[in-house]
């Protein structure tokens, strides 16, 4: 009896601690978005299994961050998923939420992909993402908008050193 | 006053007072409607009526984009070429009303170009890839279809090609030509134009001659000057295998093409056949007698 009181004790405490000390970066992350990419119709080269398999891992990778990114303001995020165009649009727009005390909390609902273009020789994939999400644009603490959208975005990934990085994300009206 | 009076009475109220919040809501909700265009071209900007009076916090958000303004109400709201020069969605919200739009690229401008193997032999179909994305100036990728010219020009020689773009990429295959040389290559769209060079050197051997000498050491063997199909010299560095079989067995020497010949010294013998190779073009055959 001696010995659980103390142990309980301790739970409690790490309970309260918890609710009053600020979570960890990772605890917060979001979490990885469900992607599902069909490949059949990418032309003019098939897509192997074991690169749809990393690029499956890498554009969820890269959702998952440019959800973190535009939501804490954290353009340092970016790099390790983005390259070229997109880095560069997306930190533009994270230093503007920055200056005008913005960002934007997006919860991601999931992705149906269709990869639509491999290069002959390997190095850059285009996809059709229908992106379903729930976008909340925040001024602070207060939703200065909210909505539950079907997005379309053209997005081209090129190959890194082990891994797909996103070159160019652009929402579209439809394909 | 009886019950059901009274019960009317209240009954009454609540229907006055709810009938007054749904007008105040109408008006509420009119007050704040946005108008804005389906799509607009990057770099266009945008011109936004309002009504109502007073001020208000517009605030835009989208690609490259965020904005916090305070507005007059029943006043044009103005958004710039600079605001909107990025594709995508954007959302705007004005007194507590929302609407979406999207920006889309303009014209052409540039094109991101990759041009595959950089080094090709000489005289083969569909050796040479090209592929181009095509931007306009601010590096929207340009999705309505595009025509791209890609060229290949080497000593006079051009083979052309012109693909549609889809969803804002374009590529094609072209041959080699039939001569050596460092080979143009060239992707165009409107005023946009890329140039890659590709270095198309001679294929394999089409065939190999050679002739066999006694010198001091042994049997000294040298081929013609080996040229490709299309009469292309094959590149010094190449390797040419030579052989001499006899009674007591089988000698082999490679050598490396210098200055479009290749030779090699193989062991004296009395007789012996003497072959010559290289990749998987075989040349001819000597049979060697002492005397020779």
């Amino acid at each position: 009896m001696k010995s659980v009181l103390p142990a309980g004790l301790t739970l409690a405490a790490l309970a309260a601690l918890a609710l009053v000390c600020p979570m960890p970066h990772s605890v917060l992350a979001a979490s990885t978005p469900s992607i599902a990419i069909s490949v059949e119709h990418a032309t003019p080269r098939e897509i192997e299994e074991t690169t749809q398999k990393v690029l499956t891992r890498d554009y969820a990778t890269a959702w998952q961050t440019m959800t973190e990114a535009l939501d804490q303001n954290r353009a340092d995020l970016l790099s390790a998923n983005f390259i070229g165009t997109a880095d560069d649009k997306l930190t533009a727009t994270i230093q503007e939420q920055t200056k005008a005390g913005l960002h934007q909390h997006i919860t991601d609902h999931g992705h149906s992909v269709a990869a639509v273009f491999y290069s002959p020789e390997g190095s850059a994939i285009e996809l059709h993402d229908t992106a379903h999400l729930q976008i909340d644009v925040m001024d602070g603490s207060k939703v200065v908008h909210t909505e539950n959208a079907t997005v379309h975005y053209v997005t081209l990934l090129t190959a890194a050193e082990n891994s797909w990085k996103v070159r160019v994300l652009e929402a579209v009206p439809g394909f | 006053m009886t019950k059901h009076t009274e019960v009317r009475v209240k009954f009454g109220g609540m229907m006055a007072i709810a009938a007054l919040l749904m007008c105040c809501f109408a008006i509420a909700t009119h007050a704040a409607e946005i108008n804005v265009p389906a799509t607009i071209t990057a770099g266009s900007g945008l011109t936004i009526p309002s009504s109502g009076t007073g001020s208000a916090t517009l605030y835009v958000v989208g690609p490259g984009t965020a904005i916090k303004r305070t507005v007059q109400l029943g006043q044009e709201i103005q958004l710039s070429a600079d605001e909107l020069q990025n594709a995508g969605r954007y959302v705007i919200s004005l007194d507590g009303s929302s609407a979406t739009f999207f920006v889309t690229a303009g014209p052409v401008q540039s094109i991101a170009f990759l041009a595959r193997p950089s080094r090709v032999p000489a005289d083969t179909p569909n050796i040479v890839t090209g592929t181009a994305f095509v931007f306009d100036k601010y590096q929207n990728l340009v999705l309505q279809p595009q025509p791209v010219k890609f060229e290949l020009t080497v000593n006079g020689q051009t083979a052309s090609r012109t693909e549609t773009t889809k969803s804002g990429v374009a590529f094609a295959k072209l041959d080699s030509s039939r001569k050596e040389g460092p080979a143009q290559f060239v992707a165009s769209s409107g005023s946009a134009s890329v140039r890659r060079v590709v270095q198309e050197v001679a294929s394999d051997p089409c065939s190999i001659r050679m002739t066999a000498v006694r010198d001091k050491n042994g049997i000294l063997a040298r081929t013609d000057p080996i040229h490709d199909c299309a009469g292309n010299p094959v590149p010094d560095g190449t390797i040419v295998t030579f052989t001499s079989t006899d009674a007591k067995g089988k000698s082999t020497v490679d050598a490396r093409i210098k200055q479009g010949i290749a030779e090699a010294e193989l062991p004296a013998s009395t007789g012996a056949t003497i072959s010559v190779a290289s990749g998987v073009v075989v040349g001819n055959e000597i049979q060697w007698r002492g005397a020779q």
